[in-house]
């Protein structure tokens, strides 16, 4: 890999149906990863990159893949520019702020007993539903809202309500094809999301604690910039621990004899890793090259969007074997779920510590018989943020 | 600028200079030395940049501040006492010997 003045060309990926990306997007990744591993895709109007090797350059190379994109669909969705949208040094400072609350210890000492409690009630709502229990909308959805809930600072607000704005946020962020009634139920979700911040933000400034929104206070940030960071947080903070929830108990169903004991917290985490490496929930995070760039022989012009495929990489075979297998202990640990260099997922933690942690294990502590109903049907969907939304269960 | 020397498990070795405001992660990660992870490009936010430090060169480190002792808690290789997280290494008093341990994730 090198990144000398373009010689080479770069290829074009016009056969990349747009429409098979949502339903599924595997092959066509691993064609990409085959073919073309960096190339132009017409459909989407960016250049793929798909192989493990190049995810990580441009992700360890922000001073020619800038995270501050032109015309970005996230700024759009979230009304302002957050962090993941900002470059060091800026970006540092705004993540400096939060990252107290995030890291492991302060977790644990802070945040796991509010996460054990909210995975009690939330297993109560699930079993209310009893025989028409959907496992995403009856338990990780309200359960993933009200974990990031208290994480950020927000309170008096109906955890369904709060769901739906990260779900209005991720389809803004992720509307390629730019649907008008998407950025319409974006906007209203916004104006009430941001109310609520602002709403919290004069509470914690007189009674601070350790939720984000009160420790960005705390740092003096500019109102604007909090009420986007905490938009970004809320969109990225339930969905992806959402969806690792359905995902988990979805692959232990199909791998039964791999269910780890009750407490061997080792083994759930390495449970857990797997699912997000095999369903990574956010399959691409996007940057824009600021000076022409040669990489694995393609020359990306300065100026293109580029889509750094972390669905893709999770799975390039020139990295793990048998990468399509659910193997929770396969040899190779490392993935990209989570990014890597300065805009690592910043709820990294937080996320482990509260599904592989808390709330997959003490589901099947409650639920050991849990799985898919099977007349139901799970449902996945997405490309840029990909999950299980319907997931209709048995309860036992 | 000092010179770091990092030994790996096989008992290869690679000599990095880091230059001064610069962390020895940085430093190494550009030099390609294996083993030094970086995942969250030196924030404290992810513990794949541990280094053993030798004993009779501790003298030369900056004092450990409160994120990187709660990160060391969380290191995949055993802590040990000349545990550090390279990425809080900036301002090195002289030149030192460190191992890269067997894992980082
Ligand atoms: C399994 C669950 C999760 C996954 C797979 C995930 C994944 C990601 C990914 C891929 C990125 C972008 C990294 C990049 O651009 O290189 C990211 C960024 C981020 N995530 Fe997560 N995330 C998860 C949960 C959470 C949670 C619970 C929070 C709550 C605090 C959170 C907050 C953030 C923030 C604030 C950023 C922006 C970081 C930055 O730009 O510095 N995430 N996440
Ligand atoms: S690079 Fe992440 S803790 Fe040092």
């Amino acid at each position: 890999m090198v990144t000398a003045p373009s010689t080479g060309s770069l290829p074009v990926a016009d056969w990349v149906d747009p429409r098979l990306l949502r339903s599924d997007p595997y092959p066509i990744y691993a064609r990409l990863r085959q073919e073309a591993p960096v190339a132009a895709v017409p459909a989407i109007n960016k250049v793929l990159l798909t192989s493990f090797a190049g995810c990580v350059y441009a992700e360890q190379h922000p001073e020619v893949f800038s995270s501050v994109v032109e015309g970005a669909n996230l700024n759009r969705a979230l009304g302002g520019v957050s962090l993941i949208r900002k470059n060091d040094p800026e970006h540092a400072t705004e993540r400096a702020a939060v990252n107290p609350t995030l890291r492991p210890s302060q977790v644990t000492q802070v945040w796991s007993d509010r996460f054990r409690r909210n995975t009690e009630q939330a297993l109560d709502v699930l079993a209310a539903a009893g025989d028409r229990a959907d496992l995403n909308r009856d338990f990780a959805r309200p359960l993933a809202a009200k974990n990031l809930m208290d994480l950020v600072g927000i309170r008096d607000v109906p955890v369904e309500t709060f769901a739906r704005w990260s779900a209005d946020f991720i389809a803004g962020a992720g509307n390629v094809l730019d649907d008008a009634e998407i950025w319409a139920r974006c906007t209203s979700s916004r104006v009430e999301a941001e109310s609520a911040v602002d709403t919290s933000l004069a509470y914690l400034q007189r009674h601070p604690d350790e939720s984000m929104i009160s420790l960005f206070v705390a740092a003096g940030m500019p109102v604007e910039s909090i009420r986007a960071n905490i938009l970004l947080t809320i969109s990225g903070g339930v969905n992806e621990p959402q969806h690792m929830i359905t995902a988990m108990v979805y692959l232990l169903s199909q791998h039964p004899e791999r269910r780890p004991a009750s407490l061997d917290a080792g083994a759930w985490r390495r449970v857990f890793d797997e699912a997000v490496r095999l369903y990574t929930p956010i399959a691409m995070v996007t940057r824009q090259t600021v000076r022409d760039v040669v990489l694995e022989g393609a020359a990306i012009p300065a100026g293109s969007q580029i889509g750094i495929m972390l669905a893709s990489a999770n799975r390039d075979p020139a990295v793990y074997d048998a990468p399509d297998d659910f193997e929770p202990d396969r040899t190779e640990r490392r993935h990209l779920g989570f990014g890597a260099g300065t805009h690592l997922c910043a709820g990294k933690w937080v996320a482990e510590a509260s599904v592989a942690g808390i709330g997959v294990p003490m589901l099947y502590e409650r639920f050991p018989a849990i799985r898919p109903d099977p007349i139901g049907d799970v449902h996945w969907e997405g490309f840029a943020f990909r999950g299980i939304t319907r997931f209709p269960a048995r309860l036992a | 600028m000092v010179k770091v020397t990092l030994v790996q498990a096989d008992g290869s070795s690679a000599v990095v200079s880091v230059e001064p405001g610069q962390s020895l992660m940085r430093a190494a990660v550009l030099a390609g030395v294996p083993g030094i992870v970086a995942e969250c490009g030196g924030q404290a936010m992810c513990a794949t940049c541990h280094v053993y430090v030798r004993e009779d060169h501790l003298d030369a480190l900056p004092v450990m501040g409160d994120e990187e002792e709660e990160m060391l808690e969380v290191v995949a290789s055993e802590r040990r006492p000349g545990s550090r997280l390279s990425c809080q290494l900036v301002g090195l008093a002289d030149d030192v010997v460190g191992d890269v341990p067997p894992s980082q994730i």
